[in-house]
């Protein structure tokens, strides 16, 4: 099925859909989100003052009880030899490329949830495993979890993973943004340890201040682009860099935020209890109608 | 931070910790809100204004004369403290943007300790600029990671091992005293360039500091360490070899610049020759030879700060303007008068005061001339 095809049986179900549950999108998202509070909280990672020591990755590890080799092991730089993702044994690490303005000092992008002001695994979670605190946060919860991995899908990022190593009850893994740290007041874990403070935690519209403040100040050192601020509706963990984000392997966003349609359909579903069978039928005959009509044109 | 480091010490040594502000704040004559924001500003709230400031200090003490060292101590926790050996960084910083490299923004009056503005804890209200921990980080690690291509802690700080405590008293003298190595200074640099009509540039280094009085931070502003200290990875061609001609790979303009504070009005081929130059002659590039005396002067005897180097009248009196019978001593021309004609004038024997023409002795003698007769004798 063309890529047009699948687009137009997505509209037709969804109009369905939407007949069905008598409710619009937008209603839901304002449902699943009560805008940007004031107090948003998030962080601003400076990779021009980023050292790639990795004590961030350490910390990460040892607060949320993850296996993890002595801190001294951290100095090893064959790591940076290839790029990796956030994993389940990992749920943040930093990956280091080329700086074209200085050959001697390499660019060190850490690499973690971006805790979206409207994210996707949110809206992509059919059972409501994940949650966008007031204060920034997106978590997963573990009783909710049924495995299914649309967040994996969904996330515009790649960061949820699975512990595909795990037989009973794996988890979906990603930095929770120290939930629990913040709750009692304190930083989150990689935020405290950093030595050069390449991640600053604070409110987020004062981060973003900070951020063009930084830019303007010293504009040679900058790529004018604050990533994060707008991007699919932004997030709260923001990056600034001296070169391309393209060239840092960031995805290249919209501003629009990514959920929407499967949002729409998933949502409205289970908050009307309409059993997945019966919508799973009815999407079936869509596309069924719109396979047959295909092929009538193709003839 | 080189400053008040200094003045940390001095009260190390005396072991006493007060903050000798106020002795400073006596000395300078200054609007307190040239610096503070409230009417009352107080050691632990001094209520600085923002940075980046109107007014900031420019000038510092010396590298020679700033303190040593200055023991970073507030953040000791997983290590020792750590020990900055401040007159060789300072030396250092000589040629890489000097004290404002760290003494940034630093209010007019006293010399600042960072953590006036750093605070000392990260979990902090003002979150726009990074905390002491971060500012030292930052400072550091731009160039040591350069340098050394890590970013291991060890290099800088001693882990503490179990409770043992700091020692100011154990510091050794080697610390202590630490200075940078002479930095070995080439006679002269041949450039390759890519100009048609002459395409070497022969840099006479050695003059130019002796001859032309140049200082090292007349050229070398923001110089990198690593331009020395990695010669693993050699850049812009600034290895210490300079037998053979090297290339430099830096932009025409930026080339230039470094000669045009002097060089602007000359021609290209003033520097630009097809061959490597001789060095500079005085007698050989304006026709005009020093003698013994005028060899020994600075070329700024002459060539002065206003003038710059241009060409200058060549009589005696253009320079020597007082110069007459009585105040002139004939001995330093090789010629010592006898007791005769040292009671004469000037004009008496050099006509009309043209002093670059031979003398003439016909003013009282029919058959003597200069230099078969002398009116005097000869003296080395
Ligand atoms: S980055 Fe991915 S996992 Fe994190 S909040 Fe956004 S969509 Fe969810
Ligand atoms: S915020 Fe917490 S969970 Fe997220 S990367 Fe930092 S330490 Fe890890
Ligand atoms: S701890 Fe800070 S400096 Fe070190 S790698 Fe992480 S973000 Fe970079």
């Amino acid at each position: 099925m063309g890529f047009q095809n699948r687009r137009d049986f997505f509209k037709t179900s969804l109009l369905l859909t939407a007949g069905i549950t008598g409710i619009s999108s937008k209603k839901n998202k304002a449902a699943s989100l009560d805008g940007p509070s004031e107090n948003r909280m998030g962080v601003l990672v400076d990779t021009t003052v980023c050292i790639g020591c990795r004590s961030c990755e350490w910390a990460c590890k040892t607060t949320h009880g993850l296996p993890t080799k002595p801190i001294d092991s951290y100095l090893d730089r064959s790591v940076y030899d290839k790029k990796r993702r956030p994993d389940e044994h990992a749920l943040t690490v930093v990956n280091e490329y080329d700086n074209p303005n200085n050959p001697l000092l390499p660019t060190d992008v850490k690499v973690q949830c971006m805790h979206c002001e409207e994210p996707a695994c949110v809206s992509a979670c059919i059972v409501g495993a994940f949650t966008k605190h007031p204060e920034g946060a997106v978590t997963w919860d573990t009783d909710k979890c049924i495995g299914c991995r649309y967040c994996m899908v969904a996330c515009p990022f790649q960061v949820p993973s699975f512990e595909y190593s795990k037989a009973v009850q794996p988890k979906i893994m990603k930095c929770d943004f120290c939930f629990e740290r913040t709750k009692e007041g304190k930083l989150p874990a990689c935020v405290e340890v950093c030595p050069t403070e390449a991640l600053t935690y604070g409110n987020r519209n004062e981060l973003i201040e900070i951020a063009k403040q930084r830019i303007k100040r010293q504009p040679d050192k900058y790529y004018n682009h604050i990533l994060g601020e707008a991007e699919i509706g932004g997030t709260s963990w923001l990056y600034l860099a001296g070169q391309d984000f393209g060239k840092l392997d960031f995805p290249k966003l919209g501003r629009d935020p990514a959920p929407g349609v499967t949002e729409a359909i998933q949502h409205g579903i289970f908050s009307y209890f309409i059993p997945p069978i019966a919508l799973f039928a009815l999407l079936g005959s869509v596309m069924w109608i719109n396979r047959s009509k295909n092929n009538g044109e193709e003839k | 931070m080189k400053y008040f480091v200094f003045i940390v010490i001095t009260y190390l040594s005396l072991s006493t910790f007060s903050f000798p502000q106020e002795v400073i704040h006596n000395q300078v004559n200054l609007e307190c809100n040239t610096c503070h924001t409230c009417e009352v500003p107080t050691k632990n709230d001094p209520c600085l204004i923002e940075c980046p400031r109107p007014k900031m200090q420019k000038e510092f003490p010396s590298s020679e004369t700033g303190p040593d060292i200055f023991i970073m101590d507030e953040l000791e926790n997983r290590y020792l403290p750590v020990v900055f050996t401040h007159k060789l960084h300072a030396q250092m910083s000589d040629m890489t943007g000097g004290c404002l490299a760290c003494h940034h923004y630093n209010t007019l009056g006293p010399i600042l300790r960072c953590n006036q503005c750093h605070s000392e804890k990260r979990k902090r209200t003002d979150i726009s600029k990074p905390d002491l921990m971060a500012a030292y980080h930052q400072q550091c690690l731009d160039c040591h990671r350069q340098w050394s291509h890590k970013n291991d802690c060890t290099s800088c700080h001693a882990e503490k091992k179990g409770n043992e405590s700091f020692d100011r008293s154990e510091i050794s003298s080697e610390l202590t005293q630490k200075t940078h190595p002479e930095v070995k200074k080439p006679v002269k640099i041949i450039y390759q360039t890519d100009c048609k009509e002459g395409k070497l540039v022969t840099f006479f280094h050695d003059q130019h500091i002796n001859i032309f009085g140049l200082d090292c931070i007349s050229c070398h502003k923001n110089e990198n360490c690593i331009s020395c200290h990695d010669p693993a990875k050699v850049k812009n061609g600034k290895q210490h070899n300079f037998d053979k001609p090297i290339m430099v790979n830096i932009s025409e303009t930026e080339r230039h610049q470094r000669c045009f504070g002097c060089h602007e009005n000359d021609k290209c081929s003033l520097c630009h020759k097809n061959s490597e130059m001789k060095p500079f002659d005085h007698s050989l590039r304006t026709g005009w030879a020093l003698n013994k005396n005028h060899l020994k002067l600075e070329c700024t005897a002459c060539h002065t700060k206003d003038k710059g180097f241009t060409k200058l009248e060549n009589e005696c009196v253009s320079c020597h303007r007082n110069w007459n019978s009585e105040t002139f001593d004939h001995k330093v021309t090789g010629l010592m008068l006898d007791e005769i004609h040292i009671e004469f004038d000037c004009s008496d024997c050099h006509l009309d005061r043209d002093f670059s023409r031979r003398p003439s002795c016909g003013n009282c003698h029919d058959d003597k001339n200069f230099p078969n007769n002398k009116p005097g004798k000869l003296v080395n």
